[in-house]
């Protein structure tokens, strides 16, 4: 390779950088793994695997790495997605087998493509939730029904600029199925996604909890998807 | 473990930072429980992001584990809201791998790195579901072992343990493993094992001695009261140090500690002497590592780990007789690897251009030194041998190269110190702050602020200050104000720091065995993590000091002389008493005396430990 001090220091000009998008599981002990820990663990990991990591280049140089949309701490996936760059065109197979090589308890490397979509395309994720409250689970799945019926259902939404908002989120709410089961109330939902609207599947879990004053003993929140507006899958 | 881990999932998110308590990191060492003879829970007695800083906890969780049917786990002491969701929950102090009870553990370690961490031994036996008394805690395991520097004077710690392991662990760690791990099929008694274990050099089991005390006070007496133990118990050292036990892997911790780095041990021991120092005596002699054995660990520890960067721990760096070959060396990996080179324990004296410029180039940070004292005269006194014109060309140096910060630390309240020498650090920081204006605009930095810190002494064990009192709240309170009013720039900062933790400190550190009393009673009011400022309850600790009759200026501020029998003086570090004694005179005459490096000056170490410059003088005549 050509000595890099002669490359143009304005990444669209260099050629020889090559994306990956990366998909990945986080479960069990993972979940307990915070955003910002994770962004440090996935750094040392891509270290540790040895590929041929592009490094960005300002004044200090740092392991270019991307994560379309966060995962709340408690979280479980199996469709997390990251973003990093290569200086040599690696295999897909080889950068998943060298990094999984390198993942945590808890965390698995599924697959690896190049990027298709940009971030910012995200519109929708999906969520599989399971809750046990005080109640049954047939009177906790009634209860969300009648929270499902009302007109709106407002919270308070942070700003970016710190103002504090007041937001119906009823219309964000597309629930896809529901059951009461043995092990507690099992709901699957679509949530607005992405850096225009967000929507925690938390917040809607304690807004409902807390509109029925129901006590949350075990709350278990996967997400299963990341869409696209149309509906189609991130990646 | 099932239970364990069912009642976690749901209480860890009601935690800060749950990451810290349910293990899982890379590197961490998880085995077949059914295949283990030996199960070790070496606990640091402070909380997650401090214990997993710790060095020796990384030697010592390595070394045991390599041994295929032993397995050594982390613990540590959760922060108060994670504690009372355990306890709301029922679930005992847990192994961080196998998310165990330790109270079924064979051996429960501590490592005793600072005295306000005392009660949190306690906290942690108690959340464990144990006895904190020794005398409770009847069968054969757990053994509640304890290390660390802190064990060269255990005797207000006795009641809660079964044996502490002094000195260096690499070895003696696996050879009273091996005893237990041989003794363990027979099922012998506790006391049964511990005769044997006592008969290893370097462990010492307290309830084999007796203490005699004179009627004012002091100690008469420390006999052992079995055969098998001896009169006076040596610490540990490792001879060979360039080929002792050092882990190719750590564990990498998700949430941020407080030291986030791969960390190389490049010597150990210190040539300097610096008489208010224990790390300077407790772990002499100096010895140091090849650079060829300090590349491979830190290039080995850095593919393990894949950290950002690499830190050389030692009491001081520059003391390497090669630091500069090493430097050299290194960051040749280093900087190929993009791996940062941090240099903390740099010394003032031994600063000179190309080790400025090598840090430099990989880290731009503010300038950190020592000098302790104000004046001269004191620096002499303590032994601290660098002169104003050394401190002020490196300075001159410093804000050549356009460094803008400069932190200064002091020591307040040493012996012999007068309201001259607190006036002397402000004259100190003035004459460093006028180089800054002497520099030349165009090399110097924007802007200028010289951050002084100062700290109460705390007299230490096995020091040449081991005899001197402590200065008392009053006196440091005048100190303070003495200094105040003699610094008049805005450029220079002062941070006082005074808080009873170090009169706390004092008690403990020259305790005896009646202090023990005081520490059960203050832990039974609620004192612990007494590190934590918004934990520590001063109030409390005197209820506890007053109502077990621990006078606290009997051990904190009272003069000792040189005959009287001090509270440890039945464990040999190696260096001599009357070493320390006269290095107290000398100290009273501000008196130097010369580093190891110019000429040994006979402090007690035998040559055969290993020490580079031990037995030389002998060679040499």
């Amino acid at each position: 390779m050509a000595d890099k001090r002669l490359q143009p220091k304005n990444v669209n000009l260099r050629p020889d950088r090559f994306e990956r998008r990366v998909v990945y599981e986080k479960c069990g002990r993972a979940k307990y793994i915070s955003h910002l820990d994770l962004m440090r663990a996935m750094q040392r990991a891509i270290k540790r695997s040895k590929l041929p990591i592009w490094y960005t280049q300002g004044f200090n140089p740092r392991i270019y790495i991307m994560f379309p949309l966060t995962l709340s701490l408690g979280f479980e996936s199996k469709v997390e997605v990251m973003d990093i760059a290569l200086l040599e065109d690696i295999d897909f197979d080889e950068v998943v087998k060298a990094l999984d090589a390198q993942m945590p308890e808890g965390m698995k490397i599924v697959s690896c493509g190049i990027p298709v979509h940009s971030h910012t395309e995200i519109t929708y994720a999906e969520y599989s939730i399971r809750m046990v409250t005080d109640r049954s689970s047939e009177e906790t799945m009634g209860l969300f029904e009648d929270f499902l019926s009302k007109d709106k259902i407002e919270i308070e939404k942070r700003s970016k600029k710190k103002t504090v908002n007041i937001v119906d989120i009823r219309p964000s709410l597309d629930v896809k199925e529901m059951s009461a089961d043995t092990d507690g109330f099992r709901l699957s939902i679509r949530l607005p996604a992405g850096g225009n609207f967000n929507l925690n599947a938390n917040v809607v879990a304690e807004t409902f909890l807390g509109m029925y004053g129901l006590n949350n003993e075990e709350i278990c929140i996967e997400r299963t998807k990341i869409l696209l507006a149309d509906g189609e899958d991130f990646c | 473990m099932e239970e364990i881990k069912n009642k976690l999932e749901k209480i860890l998110l009601k935690a800060n930072k749950p990451a810290r308590y349910i293990g899982g990191e890379i590197g961490s060492v998880v085995k077949d429980r059914e295949k283990v003879d030996v199960r070790f829970a070496f606990c640091f007695p402070d909380t997650y992001d401090v214990g997993m800083s710790h060095l020796g906890m990384k030697i010592l969780y390595g070394l045991k584990n390599q041994v295929p049917n032993w397995w050594c786990e982390r613990v540590f002491m959760p922060e108060k809201d994670f504690e009372m969701l355990m306890r709301e929950n029922d679930i005992p102090l847990y192994g961080l791998e196998s998310l165990d009870p330790i109270k079924d553990f064979d051996f429960i370690g501590f490592t005793l790195q600072y005295e306000l961490s005392y009660n949190n031994v306690l906290q942690m036996l108690d959340l464990a579901g144990l006895p904190v008394l020794a005398k409770e805690r009847t069968s054969l395991t757990p053994l509640v072992v304890g290390g660390g520097p802190c064990v060269c004077n255990p005797e207000p710690m006795t009641d809660f343990f079964d044996l502490f392991i002094l000195g260096e662990g690499e070895e003696v760690n696996l050879e009273l493993l091996r005893l237990y791990e041989k003794m363990k099929p027979s099922c012998p008694t506790k006391e049964e094992f511990l005769r044997e274990a006592a008969k290893i050099e370097g462990i010492y089991v307290p309830r084999f001695y007796d203490v005699d005390y004179n009627e004012d006070g002091t100690v008469k007496s420390i006999t052992p009261n079995v055969p098998e133990t001896p009169a006076r118990v040596r610490k540990r050292v490792i001879a060979d140090f360039d080929k002792v036990y050092y882990p190719d892997s750590f564990v990498v911790p998700f949430s941020e500690i407080v030291h986030d780095r791969s960390v190389v041990e490049v010597l150990r021991g210190c040539i300097r002497g610096c008489r208010f120092c224990q790390a300077g005596f407790i772990y002499r002699p100096f010895r140091e590592k090849n650079i060829d054995t300090i590349k491979n660990e830190t290039k080995s520890l850095c593919e393990q780990t894949g950290y950002e960067e690499v830190s050389l721990s030692s009491l001081s760096t520059s003391d390497h007789t090669k630091i500069n070959e090493l430097l050299t060396s290194l960051s040749e990996y280093t900087d190929g690897e993009k791996v940062n080179l941090a240099l903390p324990s740099l010394r003032l004296d031994s600063f000179n251009e190309e080790l400025l410029e090598r840090i430099q180039a990989v880290r731009k940070s503010g300038l950190t030194f020592a000098p302790e004292a104000g004046t001269q005269r004191l620096r002499d006194v303590i032994n601290k041998n660098i002169t104003e014109e050394e401190i002020m060309s490196t300075c001159k140096m410093a804000f050549e190269w356009g460094y803008t910060q400069v932190k200064l630390y002091f020591m307040m309240g040493q012996p012999t110190e007068t309201d001259d020498d607190i006036r002397g650090i402000a004259e100190l920081s003035d004459k460093i702050l006028q180089l800054y204006f002497e520099t030349p605009m165009e090399k110097r930095g924007r802007s200028v602020q010289i951050a002084v810190s100062t700290a109460t002494f705390v007299p230490k064990p096995f020091t040449p200050f081991e005899f001197e009192p402590q200065a008392t709240e009053e006196q440091i309170h005048h100190k303070q104000e003495v200094l105040k009013s003699a610094v008049r720039s805005k450029k220079i900062r002062l941070s006082l720091h005074y808080s009873n933790t170090s009169v706390l400190e004092a008690v403990l550190a020259r305790g005896d065995r009646r202090v023990g009393k005081a520490i059960y009673s203050a832990w039974k009011k609620g004192c612990y993590m007494d590190s934590w400022d918004e934990h520590f309850q001063f109030d409390k600790w005197l209820e506890a000091f007053a109502e077990t009759g621990i006078d606290t200026a009997f051990y904190a501020n009272r003069t000792r002389s040189y005959d009287e029998v001090a509270p440890w003086s039945h464990l040999d570090y190696l260096v001599s008493h009357e070493f320390l004694v006269r290095e107290n005179k000398k100290a009273h005459l501000a008196q130097t005396t010369r580093n190891c490096k110019e000429g040994c000056s006979g402090c007690g170490v035998r040559p055969e430990c290993g020490g580079v410059y031990c037995g030389r003088q002998k060679t040499s005549t």
